[in-house]
């Protein structure tokens, strides 16, 4: 029906984008661990997992963040060698840029930035003059590892399209540590992203913060652990049209209600809980007292009610997002990010009154009725509202090159006479998706006291010929351009290259 | 009187410089074509196409041709426009794409891609779906895409490529020619299997060359089954004649040598649109002097028939002597991006003038149409761009576009919608 486009791994009708169109998912029991971290989450003291006693459930407010990004920056400890970058132009996406200044990366963090840091004695010296260093770039939406490549049918692990609403399941589960794509994505100077499950549902489950660490085995080797979970929602066409002749929803309407059915039962199970740990805690003389059965979905849910888990939503028309915000505001949570939001730039003073950020395309549009009105100008347009841009990739080959994505909206911005700086399009793919992920008080900025997530680029990373040709993650050398000891490759691709070339 | 003696001379010298002697003329200069006002482009610096760089250009259009690419003063009456810092280069060309015939991928209503019908379908004509008020076409335009190799899809056998000009709401001659090239996919695309597809082009190939010259006793049914429909079969002539080139896509080594070996049996004009694993056959497809159309961005073994692709295939394949194109494959609504993939191929290793070509004249010359476009010659097309620097840099879009010698207004659907929400508070 379609003609075989560049890469149709992922999404069935249309490659790189986040729907299949016809889903293939196989339900997957739940395993212990997931209950593990469940647990985490939550931040629930439970012996025993199946049994925990239920979660502060407090009123939501309007700015609640979540609870695990509000602790104390607990660092992974590194054993990589301290390194001063000394030299070159860094972009610290703080609003400063050192036109010639130095890094110093120590105990995998940032030590300190500046136009000239001293260097400690035991401190190996890279000079890095004519190059630029910026923070590891960090994709707010990817599918890595649940749709991998090659996109074999066995690899479509992004989309549970057996229900509209599966909010029990965990994108982490579905991710495949052999995916080549993230190798290159990794050679693009990504850092941190996001998995996210598809689009095909209207809760479609737990997305993950991952690392772009090298040679793991599982994806727990790759966690971020001081990242909060996020939940993906998704509005408009992709779920109608998945479930329009499997029981629903088939409209905008049915999406709608859809959502608020969902929610609906959270604020139900949550009543259930609090009624269940009032009792606890007023010392209930009733023997027989047991928690209420215990719901995967609903706790998932409760955790948006309680701004623990951060919303993502699919959502590309105006008038979608401002459905979707009347939602948020009615049950008492916010939109942390709207993703691809292709008519963002439409109802920017809404977005920024809701405090949502924005993750878009460069200039992806047109492949639906709900894309045909994108322009380049959509980030800057946000920007210039004073809305959190953010480019996004939602694509293995965009992930490689967020910069220049981010390179092309800046400079559409600027033609329309939008004054977007360099630092500004350079948050669009660091700071921003680390505030979006919740993550941003850890990376995101060259900043003193930050994981040391560096790239050092071989010119202007807004360039179209730049590269990225050192990668640093928590101070870790994980990709150099120039020694194909430090490129390291999947077992997937083990056997089959004959040379190197990302 | 002298300038219209002057645009004869040159339409002349263009048919006799043509590849296809006997191609039909181009849509727009039918016998009432006539000469338009002479605009000269002076003081940039013209990159031609074929690698050639002349600073302080003068580049002069009549009409739809360009008369003259030199040095010196413009000539006497022309309108000269001043191009002084400028890069001036041909239009870019979009190949391997469904631009014009479809508005929505996914709203079928809107798509006139291919016929969904046979696996061949060399007589689905795409030319006669190209819609001149598609949306696309302005927002490709305004990035510096000047012409299309429209490609309908889907199939073993998909259709005729026709040769458009983007030209908004230019309906009468949108599409320059008909029927240049016959575009096809190998790979599983029949029967299940590449063999089972390579087995049938080869047949069917065999079958339009038995019923081109059976068809009299065809038509009194005095024939063997045909192994398909026999307007079909009729429209594969031009590719059987080498009077246009099949375009065939297919990434995997072994597809590609088969594709070199039926260009041989078969005395065939081929290319290959894709190519993920050219770069491991590419002495062979210089030998067979197959052209290869890649999208550098394709780095991804999205398939275990794309496993090695790489974004220094594109620099691979030239160091080897294969004549390289670039495009934004088998999408509509972002072939101007095709500038952005020519900047990565320089970026792994494709000399910027061989990445200049390959969005111009080695696509021009792909599918035979290298005798008026995708070049800034005397007697070609005048579709000419000016840039503020580096066309491939992503700060720069084209400061102006001339299309056929006509100045194009630089607004699209998009810059539309822009404007109209540049100041919200219009709206409630």
């Amino acid at each position: 029906m379609y003609a075989v486009l560049p890469d149709p791994a992922c999404e069935g009708v249309l490659p790189s984008r986040s729907v299949a169109a016809v889903p293939c998912s196989v339900p997957i029991p739940l395993r212990p661990v997931m209950v593990l971290w469940l647990c985490f989450a939550l931040a629930c003291a439970a012996r025993r997992p199946a049994d925990p006693t239920p979660p502060p459930t407090p009123e939501p407010t309007a700015d609640a963040k979540p609870e695990l990004a509000d602790e104390p920056t607990a660092t992974p400890s590194s054993d990589a060698p301290a390194v001063l970058l000394r030299g070159g132009r860094v972009m610290t996406a703080t609003g400063v840029i050192y036109e010639r200044g130095d890094v110093l990366l120590r105990e995998g963090k940032v030590e300190a930035v500046g136009a000239s840091v001293d260097t400690p004695t035991d401190v190996t010296v890279l000079d890095v003059t004519g190059k630029t260093v910026t923070p590891g770039i960090i994709d707010t939406h990817s599918h890595l590892g649940v749709y991998a490549s090659p996109g074999l049918n066995a690899h479509s692990d992004g989309n549970e399209a057996v229900a509209p609403t599966t909010p029990q399941v965990i994108s982490a589960d579905g991710y495949w540590p052999q995916d080549p794509q993230i190798d290159r994505a990794r050679a693009g100077g990504v850092t941190t992203m996001l998995i996210l499950p598809g689009s095909a549902n209207l809760i479609g489950g737990r997305a993950v913060v991952v690392r772009t660490t090298p040679n793991i085995r599982g994806v727990e080797d790759a966690r971020f652990e001081l990242a909060p979970y996020g939940i993906k929602m998704a509005c408009g066409e992709n779920p109608k049209r998945v479930y329009g002749d499997k029981g629903g929803p088939q409209t905008r309407m049915g999406n709608m209600a859809g959502f608020r059915a969902a929610f609906q039962r959270a604020v139900e199970y949550r009543r259930t809980w609090q009624a269940y740990a009032a009792k606890v805690k007023d010392g209930s003389d009733d023997e027989d007292l047991s928690p209420p059965t215990r719901d995967f979905g609903l706790e998932t849910l409760m955790g948006v009610l309680d701004g623990d888990i951060l919303v993502h939503t699919h959502c590309y028309r105006a008038d979608d997002m401002i459905n979707i915000m009347a939602l948020a505001e009615d049950y008492g949570f916010k939109i942390r990010s709207f993703h691809h939001a292709v008519e963002a730039y439409k109802i920017a003073d809404r977005l920024e009154a809701h405090g949502s950020s924005a993750s878009v395309w460069a200039d992806w549009w047109g492949f639906k009725a709900e894309a045909y009105d994108g322009v380049r100008e959509n980030a800057a347009m946000l920007s210039a509202a004073g809305v959190r841009a953010v480019i996004h990739s939602d694509s293995p080959h965009g992930i490689q090159r967020l910069n220049q994505e981010a390179a092309k909206a800046m400079h559409a911005g600027r033609r329309a006479g939008i004054d977007i700086s360099e630092d500004e399009a350079l948050r669009w793919i660091t700071a921003n998706p680390a505030w979006t992920l919740g993550v941003d008080q850890h990376t995101g900025t060259l900043e003193a006291g930050k994981l040391a997530d560096v790239v050092v680029w071989s010119g202007n990373p807004f360039s179209v010929y730049a590269k990225a040709e050192r990668v640093y993650l928590s101070g870790t050398l994980i990709f150099d351009r120039n020694d194909p000891k430090t490129q390291p490759h999947t077992d997937f691709e083990s056997g089959f290259r004959t040379k190197g070339a990302h | 009187m002298v300038r219209l003696l002057t645009t004869l001379l040159f339409g002349l010298t263009a048919a006799l410089s043509s590849v296809d002697a006997d191609a039909a003329p181009l849509s727009f200069e039918s016998a009432k074509a006539k000469a338009g006002a002479r605009v000269a482009i002076v003081g940039g610096t013209v990159h031609d196409g074929v690698g050639g760089v002349i600073e302080n250009a003068v580049v002069e259009m009549d009409g739809a041709r360009i008369v003259r690419v030199g040095t010196g003063t413009p000539s006497a009456g022309a309108t000269v426009v001043d191009a002084k810092g400028q890069w001036v280069t041909p239009g870019f060309i979009a190949a391997s794409t469904p631009l014009g015939l479809v508005e929505i991928d996914m709203e079928g209503s809107t798509r006139d891609t291919g016929r969904n019908t046979d696996p061949v379908r060399a007589n689905y004509d795409a030319a006669l779906a190209v819609n001149a008020s598609s949306s696309l076409l302005g927002v490709q335009m305004i990035d510096g895409i000047t012409s299309a190799a429209v490609t309908p899809q889907g199939g073993l056998i998909s259709g005729q490529v026709a040769w458009i000009d983007l030209l908004p709401e230019h309906h009468v001659d949108i599409v320059a020619r008909r029927r240049v090239a016959v575009a096809g996919s190998l790979g599983q695309t029949y029967g299940g299997s590449r063999a089972a597809a390579l087995a049938r082009l080869a047949e069917v190939l065999d079958d339009a060359r038995f019923y081109r010259s059976r068809k009299a006793a065809y038509d009194r049914r005095a024939s063997r089954d045909l192994a398909a429909h026999r307007l079909d079969l009729e429209a594969l002539g031009p590719v059987l004649g080498r009077e246009v080139p099949l375009v065939l896509s297919a990434h995997r080594a072994s597809d590609l040598l088969a594709i070199v070996e039926l260009a041989k049996t078969q005395k065939l004009r081929v290319v290959i649109a894709g190519g993920a694993q050219a770069w491991k056959v590419a002495d062979v497809l210089a030998e067979a002097k197959v052209p290869v159309i890649v999208q550098p961005s394709s780095n991804l073994p999205g398939g275990f028939d794309r496993l090695g692709a790489r974004m220094d295939g594109a620099a691979l394949l030239h160091a080897a002597g294969v004549s390289v194109g670039i495009a934004v494959m088998g999408e509509a609504h972002n072939v101007r991006n095709v500038s952005q993939e020519a900047g990565i191929a320089v970026a792994y290793g494709l000399p910027a003038e061989v990445a200049l070509s390959a969005v111009t004249s080695t696509l021009a010359e792909a599918y035979g149409m290298g005798a008026d476009y995708g070049v800034l010659r005397a007697g070609a097309v005048a579709n000419v761009v000016l840039w503020p620097g580096d066309p491939f840099e992503l700060s720069n879009v084209p400061s102006a576009v001339y299309i056929r010698g006509e100045a194009q207004t630089l607004r699209s659907r998009q810059t539309e919608l822009r404007d109209r929400y540049l100041d919200l508070d219009r709206f409630q």
